[in-house]
């Protein structure tokens, strides 16, 4: 889809040019030389050779803060996406972080490699090949190997949620065979790669017989539940993110959970809040195990900031400046501990805080934390 | 690290070597080479079914 077609399909020319998005936007406030409101009117003004070549075209991390306060709605982060799908063509790419490594396996994986994945699992609990419920981990397995030296075993997240399972009565299908969602490989502008990871996990779920697909990681549920049904139409199986799923069973009493003594705020991934209208079922969670410890954000909700990077791609002294300023903001609430939905949120916001020595804060995924507060 | 992604990507992991060699040791970067061009025509075509 070329500039003009974007411009049409997003109604980019509604643009008020009143410079809510880039007064919202996170990269803006530390990169001047950033700006949504600049790359619209850019657009329209045809100057496409500008725009695409333009480094900060990989620079927005699609957080949706400005699409959120648009008067006019307009959705900046797919129409990037799009703009980065014809810069791509062009054969401009984003600086990948971590030597492509990450971005290696996504191509691995829709290449055909036969995983041997999930080790951790049948150590974790009780798993299964085929059966009503399926869990998709993600690429956690792999950021348990490329983030141990930051401290961060991503891994914690889905043995919780397999022994929460299990707790439930629940018996997981997990597989070697899933692949990356494919989610970072749209947002760089590469759908051909993502369709094929799209494709062999929509059949790899049809044939286990699963209705239900539960997810831990925000980018995967919103990738499954908005992309997968925009370029394959129905999917024959349900999307549910893991806190959803888990409030319910608390409601029920299906599981109990303990009152620890700690205090926590929390932060909300972009793609499990402001994409996916997510706020409520992981501040539920958080009020019946900690109460009024539990401590709001300033900027919360469809208000908070991105963690800083995106895609595996384009980590620079901005990301490290953004997530500085959260994390501070999180300690400003006399909260010990910042609690994580996502797993890159926790690799990025880990990453940023072992560099700041003065920091008593401690990050803790959520999901790790249910499971150490089962009774 | 890369040979641990190996394992989980189900790659071969006597696919990949990593030695030091000094400039001065030109008879053992012979060697090394050959047993490891040795090893990979041994082990044939890699599962993604690229060129051995």
């Amino acid at each position: 889809m070329n500039i003009g077609e974007s411009v049409n399909l997003y109604r980019a020319y509604y643009c008020l040019d009143c410079g809510v998005c880039t007064g919202s936007c996170p990269v803006s406030r530390v990169l001047p030389t950033f700006s949504p409101r600049l790359v619209v009117e850019k657009a329209m003004l045809e100057l496409g050779d500008e725009l695409l070549g333009d480094r900060d075209l990989w620079s927005c991390l699609t957080c949706g803060r400005c699409y959120q306060r648009c008067p006019t709605n307009i959705n900046f982060p797919e129409f990037m996406r799009n703009l980065r799908e014809e810069a791509a063509k062009r054969g401009l790419s984003p600086t990948l972080t971590h030597h492509g490594m990450l971005q290696s396996v996504m191509e691995f994986q829709a290449a055909g490699v036969r995983q041997k994945k999930t080790d951790w699992a049948r150590e974790a609990g009780k798993i299964a090949d085929t059966g009503e419920v399926f869990y998709f981990v993600g690429c956690m397995p792999y950021f348990s190997v490329i983030f141990r030296d930051i401290g961060v075993d991503s891994l914690s997240i889905g043995r919780s949620v397999i022994k929460i399972l299990n707790a439930a009565g629940i018996t997981p299908v997990v597989s070697d065979e899933e692949a990356c969602c494919g989610h970072d490989m749209l947002w760089n502008g590469n759908p051909e790669t993502f369709k094929k990871l799209a494709a062999k996990n929509i059949e790899l779920i049809r044939s286990s017989g699963a209705k239900k697909v539960v997810f831990s990681c925000p980018e995967g549920y919103y990738t499954f539940k908005h992309h997968y049904p925009l370029y394959f139409g129905e999917l024959g199986f349900e999307a549910v993110h893991f806190y959803d799923y888990i409030e319910k069973m608390i409601g029920e009493g299906a599981l109990k959970l303990s009152d620890g003594a700690r205090a926590y705020t929390y932060h909300d991934p972009c793609r499990l809040g402001r994409m996916a209208k997510i706020y409520e079922s992981p501040r539920a969670i958080l009020h019946s195990l900690a109460g009024d410890r539990f401590r709001e954000m300033e900027r919360n909700r469809e208000n908070s900031v991105c963690c800083g990077t995106t895609g595996w791609a384009n980590c620079s002294s901005c990301s490290k400046q953004i997530q500085a300023e959260r994390l501070r903001e999180a300690k400003a609430t006399g909260a010990k501990t910042l609690v994580t939905a996502c797993p890159k949120c926790q690799i990025h916001l880990s990453c940023a805080l072992s560099s700041m020595e003065d920091m008593d804060l401690e990050i803790k995924d959520l999901t790790t934390l249910i499971s150490e507060s089962m009774r | 690290m890369v040979w641990e992604l190996m394992d989980l990507l189900g790659i071969d992991r006597r696919r990949l070597e990593l030695q030091w060699v000094s400039s001065a040791e030109g008879a053992r970067f012979a060697e090394i080479v050959t047993s490891f061009t040795g090893r990979i025509m041994e082990l044939g075509k890699s599962s993604l079914g690229v060129a051995a």
